[in-house]
C-alpha cells in the first residue's frame, strides 16, 4: 500500500546507489560500520571491465537519505539486508556477486538467505557473526568491552563527531586523493553511528551461516582487532560452501590497506 | 636538505642537529611514527614520559594497542580508513592507555607520509595532551544536556500549560466548594447549637415546672378538675419530651451533645437492633444484615449509634414506598492518607469500622446530596419529617471522630457508609460512668452544693433536690460556690453547670473544690459539650455528667448513685 502522505523515496536515491562498469553480471559492494561506498575506491574499478559494479551507502551513512533512517527498522541487521534486496531487485540483479565488508558480510548472508536468486557468490571481508565471546565461541570482545564501547558512545561523541567532518585539505604525499571524496567519508550523524554500533556489535548471526545457498569467499586479515582469525575460521566451518583465504594484509580494511591483494583474491574466486 | 642548513641569524652553525633532536624529543606534544599496520617505529621522549613506557617497550607495539576497546574499534572502523582515504586526520579525540593502565585523553593528528622504514609509507602522528580540554568538554556536554532538558521541560510545560491551568482551576473550584460546604455546616452548627442550648435550658425549666405540678396534683383531692389537669399535664409533658428529643438531635448535629463513647461490637449492636428496625421498616421492606468476619470493636456512644441507624432506616423506608430491601453491612476499613486528605472535613488516617446502610429506593440527586446533612432540610412532605434525622447521624459521626460518606444514584438507591474509629483498647472495660438506671427515685439527707448561673434552672434543680430531702446550698458563680464551700463544714456533692460566668468554669471550680476537699463528689451538667470538661465531645474518664434537660427521676437516680458509690 502506498502511503500518499509520504511519497516513497526511490530505493536508488535512498541508498545513494551508483552503477558503473560494462559487464553482464552484477557485483555489489557493501561498506561496513564507519564508512561509506568510497572505501571501495581502490578495489571496485578493477572489476568494471567484467562486471556491472553497484556501489551504495547504507541508510545513515555517506550520501544516503538520512530521513529514511528508522531506529526500529535498523535495530537489527535484517533492516539493512532488506535494503540490499530492494536495491538488487530494483537493478534486476540475478546470480550476482555480493562483496560485503565487516558487518556488511553478515548483511549479505542474511540477504542471500532471504532472496537466494540474487547472488550466486558472496565475498565476505572480515566477517563476524558475533562480536561478543560466548562460552566456547571466541568473538574477540567480552560482554563488558562491548558495553564499555556503547557506554562510551553514549557519553562522549563530541570529540569524535568533530573528527567526522574533517577539513578538506590536499595531502602532497597522497596526490591520488581528490577533495570530493572526503566530503562525506566517515561522516555520520553521531546518533545514527551510535545506533549502528549497537546493532552491529550486539548482533548474533551464527545460526544464519549454515544454510546459505551461495558459495562464499572469506577474506581474513592478519591482526584484525575487529574480527580475529578464530572468527574467520568459525565462519568457514559454519558455511558449507566456503573458501577461507588468510591475507597478508593486517588490520580490518584490506580493501584500503591492501587493495591489490584484495582484488587478486576476489578475482581468483569469481 | 633544507633542515640541515643553519637558520638565518644562528650564532652556532655547528649544533643545529643536536637542537633539532632536542626539539623533537622534548616538544610540548608527543610524536609517534608507525607503519601502515600500526607498528610503532619511533616515539619522542614526551610521549614516553606521558605514557610511562620505555622506548624499547614501545617499539614494535601497534598504535592500536595503546587504545582502549572503544578507541580500538573506532580507530579500525573510522580513523584508519579515513587516514588511508584522505591521507590525514586532524584532532581526533582518543584515550591512550598508559603503562599503569591509567587513561590519558589526547587529541591526535596523523598524516601519511611517503618515506622509507622498509616500507613505502608511514604514518606520523602528533599527540596533544587533552586532559583539561576533555574535562571542559564533559562539563560543556553536561551543561548542554541540562540546558536541553530544561528547554524540553519548558516546551512540555508550555504545551500543557492551558490544560494544566484548567485542571488547576477545576481543582481550586472543587476545593473552594468543599471549603464552603464545610464552613456552611460549621456555621449552621454554631447557630443550631446556640439556639438548641438556650432552648434546652428553657425546656428544663418547663419540664421541671410540669413535674412539680404533677407532684402537687397528686396531693389534691381527685375530681373533674384534677382529671383534666392531669390530662393537660401529660400532653404538656409529652410535648416537652418531644421538644427535648428534637433539641437533642439539633445538639447532635452541632456536635454538642454529651457523648459517652464505649467500646462496642457493631455486629452485636446491629443484630440487637434488627427487630426494632424490621418493625420500623414495615412488611414490604426486607432487612438483611451482613456481618463482617473478625470485625473490630468500635469506639462510639452505643445509644447514639442506635439512633443513627434508626434514622437511616427511617430515611431508607421513606425512599422505598413500594417496598424494597435494606442491607446493613459491617466490615473493617482502612482509610489511607490519600483518601482522608481529599476530605473536606478530614479525619486521621487509620483503622475504622464501617457500617454501611443501603437501600433500593429512588436515590437522590446531586443537589439533594449536597444538602442532606443540613438541619431542617427534608425532601419529605410537610409534616412527614423533621429534617433532623441525617443531621443527627452526621453530627454524631463527626463528633465521634468518624467519617460519613453517602453514595446515591437516582432510581437505584442510596448507601450511607459510617466509619467509626476502631477501639484502641483490648477488652470490654467500660468507662467510669455509671449506668443510668431508671427506677424509683429516692432521696437522702446529704448536703449538695448546686452551682448554676441560670436562675430558673438553679431553682428547678434545687427544688428537685430539696423535694428529695437533701440539704441544698446554691451559688450562681464559681467564686461564690468556693466561699460557700469554705464556710460550710459538710458538703457531700458538688452539682455544677460546666459553663459558668466570671472566669471560673465548672471544671476549674471542681478542681479547686476537690483540692480543698479531697474526696468531694462532683456531678456536672451541661447542655452541650464544647467546654473544658469534655474533650472533643467526650467525657473525661470518671467524670459524672447529666445532660440537660434532665427529669426529676433522672437527677434523683444519678445523684443517689454517685453518693452511694464508695
Amino acid at each position: 500500500m502506498l502511503d500518499l502522505e509520504k511519497p516513497p523515496v526511490s530505493v536508488l536515491r535512498r541508498n545513494n546507489v551508483h552503477v558503473s562498469g560494462s559487464g553482464e553480471k552484477a557485483m555489489m559492494f557493501a561498506h561496513g560500520f564507519g564508512c561509506d561506498q568510497n572505501m571501495w575506491r581502490f578495489v571496485a574499478p578493477a572489476f568494471e571491465d567484467e562486471f556491472r559494479v553497484v556501489l551504495f551507502d547504507h541508510v545513515g551513512a555517506g550520501g544516503s537519505d538520512l530521513s529514511a533512517f528508522s531506529h526500529q527498522k535498523y535495530a537489527t541487521l535484517d533492516g539493512y539486508a532488506d535494503d540490499v534486496i530492494e536495491i538488487a531487485r530494483e537493478l534486476e540483479v540475478e546470480n550476482g556477486i555480493f562483496v560485503g565488508h565487516s558487518v556488511s558480510a553478515m548483511i549479505g548472508v542474511l540477504a542471500a538467505r532471504k532472496a537466494p536468486e540474487l547472488f550466486e557468490a558472496l565475498v565476505l571481508i572480515g566477517p563476524s557473526p558475533r562480536y561478543i565471546d560466548d562460552a566456547d565461541y571466541v568473538g574477540g570482545f567480552s560482554q563488558a568491552q562491548i558495553e564499555e564501547l556503547l557506554e562510551f558512545l553514549d557519553s562522549n561523541h563530541m570529540g569524535w563527531s568533530a573528527a567526522m567532518a574533517p577539513v578538506i585539505v590536499g595531502n602532497a604525499d597522497r596526490p591520488e586523493l581528490g577533495e570530493e571524496l572526503t566530503n562525506s567519508f566517515c561522516r555520520t550523524d553521531p546518533e545514527i553511528a551510535r545506533h549502528f554500533a549497537r546493532t552491529t556489535f550486539m548482533s548474533d548471526n551464527r545460526r544464519d551461516l549454515a544454510d546459505v545457498p551461495a558459495r562464499s569467499l572469506i577474506l581474513q586479515c592478519s591482526e584484525d582487532v575487529i574480527a580475529p582469525k578464530a572468527v574467520g575460521e568459525f565462519v568457514h566451518k559454519a558455511m558449507p560452501n566456503s573458501t577461507l583465504v588468510l591475507m597478508r594484509a593486517s588490520g580490518h580494511c584490506p580493501n584500503l590497506s591492501a587493495p591489490d591483494e584484495t582484488i587478486a583474491a576476489i578475482k581468483s574466486f569469481v | 636538505m633544507n633542515q640541515q642548513r643553519p637558520p638565518p641569524g644562528s650564532a652556532d652553525a655547528t649544533a643545529p642537529e643536536e637542537s633539532l633532536e632536542d626539539l623533537y624529543e622534548n616538544a610540548p606534544c608527543g610524536y609517534l611514527s608507525f607503519l601502515p599496520d600500526g607498528r610503532i617505529v619511533r616515539a619522542n621522549q614526551t610521549l614516553l614520559t606521558w605514557t610511562g613506557y620505555g622506548r624499547e617497550e614501545l617499539m614494535g607495539q601497534r598504535f592500536q594497542d595503546l587504545l582502549h576497546v572503544a578507541g580500538k574499534i573506532y580507530y579500525e572502523t573510522h580513523f584508519a580508513p579515513l587516514l588511508r582515504m584522505q591521507g590525514f586526520f586532524h584532532e581526533v579525540a582518543l584515550d591512550l592507555v598508559c603503562k599503569n593502565q591509567a587513561r590519558m585523553p589526547v587529541l591526535v593528528n596523523a598524516t601519511e607520509r611517503e618515506a622509507p622504514f622498509g616500507s613505502d609509507r608511514f604514518i606520523r602522528m602528533t599527540v596533544f595532551n587533552a586532559v583539561d580540554r576533555r574535562r571542559y568538554e564533559r562539563e560543556l556536554l553536561a551543561a548542554r544536556k541540562a540546558a536541553d532538558e530544561a528547554s524540553r521541560e519548558l516546551q512540555a510545560l508550555n504545551a500543557t500549560l492551558e490544560q494544566r491551568v484548567q485542571e488547576e482551576v477545576q481543582e481550586r473550584i472543587k476545593a473552594e466548594e468543599a471549603l464552603r460546604q464545610a464552613q456552611k455546616m460549621e456555621a449552621i452548627g454554631q447557630l443550631t447549637g446556640g439556639v438548641a442550648h438556650d432552648f434546652n435550658n428553657l425546656l428544663t425549666v418547663i419540664m421541671g415546672g410540669l413535674e412539680t405540678i404533677g407532684r402537687q396534683l397528686t396531693n389534691l383531692p381527685e375530681g373533674t378538675d384534677t382529671g383534666r389537669m392531669t390530662r393537660a399535664l401529660n400532653m404538656a409533658q409529652q410535648g416537652a419530651q418531644r421538644a427535648a428529643t428534637l433539641t437533642a438531635r439539633l445538639l447532635a448535629f452541632a456536635r454538642r451533645q454529651p457523648l459517652d463513647p464505649k467500646p462496642i461490637e457493631p455486629n452485636r449492636l446491629v443484630s440487637g437492633l434488627a427487630d426494632l428496625l424490621q418493625r420500623t421498616l414495615g412488611e414490604t421492606i426486607s432487612l438483611e444484615t451482613v456481618s463482617g468476619a473478625g470485625l473490630w470493636k468500635a469506639q462510639a456512644d452505643p445509644g447514639e449509634l442506635e439512633n443513627a441507624l434508626i434514622n437511616l432506616a427511617i430515611n431508607a423506608r421513606d425512599a422505598m414506598p413500594a417496598g424494597g430491601k435494606l442491607t446493613i453491612e459491617t466490615s473493617n476499613a482502612h482509610l489511607d492518607e490519600a483518601y482522608v486528605e481529599a476530605l473536606a472535613e478530614p479525619v486521621p488516617p487509620g483503622q475504622y469500622v464501617q457500617i454501611a446502610v443501603s437501600d433500593t429506593g429512588f436515590g437522590m440527586s446531586e443537589e439533594t446530596l449536597a444538602r442532606i446533612f443540613e438541619p431542617f432540610f427534608t425532601t419529605k412532605e410537610a409534616g412527614k419529617g423533621t429534617g433532623l434525622g441525617l443531621s443527627q447521624v452526621y453530627g454524631f459521626v463527626r463528633q465521634t471522630g468518624g467519617h460519613i460518606r453517602v453514595y446515591s444514584e437516582l432510581g437505584h438507591g442510596t448507601t450511607v457508609k459510617i466509619y467509626l474509629p476502631r477501639y484502641a483498647g483490648d477488652t470490654t472495660a467500660a468507662t467510669g460512668s455509671l449506668p443510668l438506671q431508671s427506677g424509683p427515685a429516692y432521696g437522702g439527707d446529704e448536703t449538695i452544693l448546686v452551682v448554676e448561673d441560670h436562675e430558673d434552672l438553679r431553682a428547678y434543680s434545687c427544688g428537685v433536690l430539696r423535694d428529695l430531702g437533701y440539704h441544698v446550698l446554691e451559688a450562681g458563680t464559681g467564686r461564690s460556690a468556693l466561699e460557700m464551700l469554705q464556710a460550710s463544714d459538710k458538703v457531700d456533692l458538688l452539682f455544677t453547670d460546666v459553663v459558668l460566668p466570671d472566669g471560673m468554669d465548672g471544671r476549674q471550680l471542681a478542681d479547686e473544690a476537690k483540692r480543698r476537699r479531697p474526696g468531694l463528689k462532683v456531678l456536672f451538667t451541661t447542655g452541650y459539650t464544647r467546654n473544658a470538661i469534655v474533650h472533643n465531645g467526650r467525657l473525661d474518664p470518671g467524670v459524672e455528667l447529666i445532660g440537660k434537660p434532665f427529669t426529676f427521676d433522672e437527677l434523683a437516680t444519678k445523684v443517689r448513685a454517685i453518693l452511694d458509690r464508695g
